[in-house]
């Protein structure tokens, strides 16, 4: 039993010699997303649009004459799970981690990979997610601020709505981008009658709409899930408000079409691009490969924004020549419209990235979406 | 004062479901000494498997005999699945003679494995009912708004609470099943096959969950597989302010949080809504710990 041990340990200490062998001759990139539970479908995206990617950039005989391995980790969408995860990639060696879906995972992660020196690239929305001072941090898609800004814009000086109701749930997504909207509403100049929050799946919003009927408004906002979004349309189409409707980015999603049924029409959407509309031939190319090898589209938007951020990455190795971090850091925090599948990729200094493009689309009769207004 | 109206007819809506699930609680802990955990997943359940045969039977036409094959369909298979409960939740730790703590933690285990049954399933996504069960028509009666599916949920909870107080007061089974409440022991030594009794409560239980499960799907067209949590626990709060083990308890205690809640959100905070269900609770806890109705205890000496 003894000589058996010892068997197993050398073989485990050979095993593990080999595989740091392996990796000096590799250029690591992490994948940190939630493959497993409520976001899986999302998470799998991230992790199938990555490996894509990479194996596009190895066929063409990898980067700096080395092949680019993947290592994926499941965070499961948790913060306990991304933190345990961010340990694991700094531990295996990589360079760069993509992800994670949620900024609650995001977050967790973040400050490992700072004090690690690795890069991290999300799609997280939250704006906490850039105001740590993180140099490690670039965040791949647009914060929930500048929504909120174009949200305000829109509704206030496009729309001319005189009096808006604000409606959220708690989560901190939700809660945050409707806060943030309605502090910009009065920023433009707008009246907000009333902030109100709803239980998440509560499924009954009867009562909180028949108050916000007594106040006669123009337009109701709704900064939550699709989940939601739905039946408190058609509740309020069944209460005959007749106010316009405008729902924030997580409104946007076909099962909101299905909820609110005939009421759906006439409905506003914020959203960046979906990733069929995309003007780019990059994008064109890229939904085709992805369609090719996986038989199926990207679940969201949010796996061509995290892709993007992937891509930068590469393209900023490719340049610079080095896989260190920081000069990687430095050349992408200078990096001006660099060509992404979402839109021309730009970062300032603190890892935001600038140039969002919002737009509001408008649900038709038969159930498909026709942009209205685009920002500029 | 339409406003005021338009909540009661709001609260009155959500208040009929929560009664019909809340007489399944309070009907088993009238008989068992037992809070059903996995009653609010049978409901879930039945919305499920309700959308499931009217995806069989035909999306295509609407009408009442649909939605009756789809009731009748969806309480055979719920009133099976309450007696399996039963049978292999409940029962082997009835016979065996263990505390009624093992039956709890029995009644949660099988909430968990329903539920994630469920999941397995039918998937982790929300599914949709059709928007065409019922007509989409609304009425408006002096500014109040009442849609058909309102009405017909309202005014069907009214019907079926109405047959099971007819059920339980005027058959003979209903009245071995008030003698069971009071004193199980006692009904054996009269003859009553108290199993039996219980078997019946199940069905009954069962029946009322499968019809509320049906009516969270015609009226909120969404199902998903934790939601039975979040039914299942209104309406056990509703049957602890009706007074547990009572049924017009249940029924008063359904309608009424329905209400309640429809007034707190119109009129003090929706954010607050489910804050004050549970200080309300807390109270009549306090105050009231039988309920509003109370359970009729039969003189111990």
């Amino acid at each position: 039993m003894k000589k058996l041990w010892g068997l197993f340990l050398v073989l485990a200490v050979a095993i593990s010699l080999s595989s740091e062998a392996m990796a000096s001759s590799y250029i690591l990139i992490g994948v940190q997303a939630p493959i497993t539970g409520k976001y899986a479908n999302e998470g799998q995206g991230i992790a199938q649009a990555v490996k894509l990617i990479v194996s596009q950039q190895n066929a063409e005989g990898g980067i700096l004459g080395k092949k680019i391995k993947v290592i994926v980790c499941d965070d499961e969408g948790t913060a306990v799970q991304a933190a345990i995860c961010a340990r694991d990639l700094v531990n295996k060696g990589v360079i760069a981690v993509i992800g994670s879906y949620t900024s609650t995972s995001t977050e967790a992660a973040e400050a490992t990979y700072y004090r690690a020196n690795v890069l991290q690239t999300s799609d997280g929305t939250s704006d906490r997610l850039t105001k740590h001072g993180y140099w490690t941090f670039f965040r791949n898609s647009f914060p929930n601020s500048a929504e909120a800004a174009f949200t305000a814009q829109y509704l206030v000086n496009k729309k001319h709505y005189k009096r808006i109701v604000v409606l959220s749930d708690h989560s901190s997504y939700s809660n945050g981008l409707s806060n943030a909207v309605a502090k910009a509403i009065k920023k433009a100049g707008g009246t907000v009658i009333y902030r109100g929050r709803i239980t998440s799946g509560a499924q009954n919003f009867t009562p909180v709409l028949t108050k916000i009927k007594s106040m006669n408004p123009d337009v109701i906002y709704f900064g939550g899930y699709y989940t939601d979004g739905g039946l408190i349309r058609a509740q309020q189409v069944e209460l005959r408000i007749k106010a316009d409707f405008v729902g924030g980015d997580s409104v946007d999603n076909p099962d909101f079409l299905k909820l609110a049924g005939k009421s759906a029409a006439g409905t506003y959407l914020i959203n960046v691009p979906t990733p069929s509309i995309l003007p780019y031939p990059l994008a064109k190319n890229f939904l085709k490969a992805y369609k090719a090898r996986y038989h199926m589209m990207p679940p969201s938007i949010w796996t061509l924004l995290n892709t993007d951020g992937l891509r930068a990455i590469l393209f900023a190795i490719k340049e610079t020549g080095t896989t260190n971090t920081v000069k990687l850091a430095k050349y992408l925090h200078n990096l001006k419209d660099f060509p992404g599948i979402t839109g021309p990729v730009t970062f300032l200094k603190s890892g935001e990235r600038t140039g969002s493009v919002y737009m509001t689309y408008e649900v038709q009769e038969n159930g498909s979406k026709k942009i209205v207004y685009k920002e500029k | 004062m339409n406003t005021f109206f338009q909540q009661l007819v709001n609260g009155l809506t959500i208040g009929g479901i929560y009664a019909l699930i809340a007489l399944g609680y309070t009907m088993v802990y009238g008989v068992m000494k037992l809070i059903n955990f996995a009653h609010g997943d049978l409901v879930a359940l039945a919305a499920y498997i309700g959308l499931t045969i009217f995806m069989k039977v035909g999306t295509s036409s609407s009408g009442l005999s649909i939605l009756l094959i789809v009731l009748i369909g969806t309480i055979m298979i719920i009133v099976f699945a309450g007696m399996m409960l039963e049978l292999i939740a409940y029962r082997p730790l009835r016979n065996a003679g263990a505390p009624r703590l093992s039956a709890v933690v029995s009644a949660l285990g099988a909430s968990m494995v329903l539920e994630n049954g469920m999941m397995l399933l039918w998937g982790p996504n929300l599914k949709i009912f059709p928007s065409n069960i019922l007509p989409s028509s609304t009425w408006s009666i002096g500014g109040v708004i009442i849609s058909s599916a309102q009405f017909f949920i309202i005014v069907s909870s009214l019907v079926f609470m109405l047959l099971l107080h007819l059920f339980i007061n005027k058959t003979k089974l209903g009245t071995a099943i008030r003698a069971a409440a009071i004193d199980q022991e006692a009904a054996q030594l009269m003859g009553i096959n108290v199993n039996r009794v219980i078997v019946t409560i199940f069905v009954l239980g069962s029946g009322l969950a499968a019809i509320g499960g049906i009516f969270v799907g015609i009226y909120y067209r969404e199902v998903y597989f934790n939601m039975g949590w979040l039914y299942g626990l209104n309406a056990f709060v509703a049957a602890i302010v009706g007074g547990i083990g009572n049924i017009p308890g249940a029924m008063l205690g359904g309608i009424l949080l329905g209400v309640f809640n429809a007034f707190i959100s119109g009129y003090v905070s929706s954010s607050w809504s489910e804050a004050f269900t549970f200080i309300l609770l807390i109270g009549i806890l306090i105050f009231r710990p039988t309920g509003i109705l109370g359970e009729r205890v039969a003189e111990k000496v």
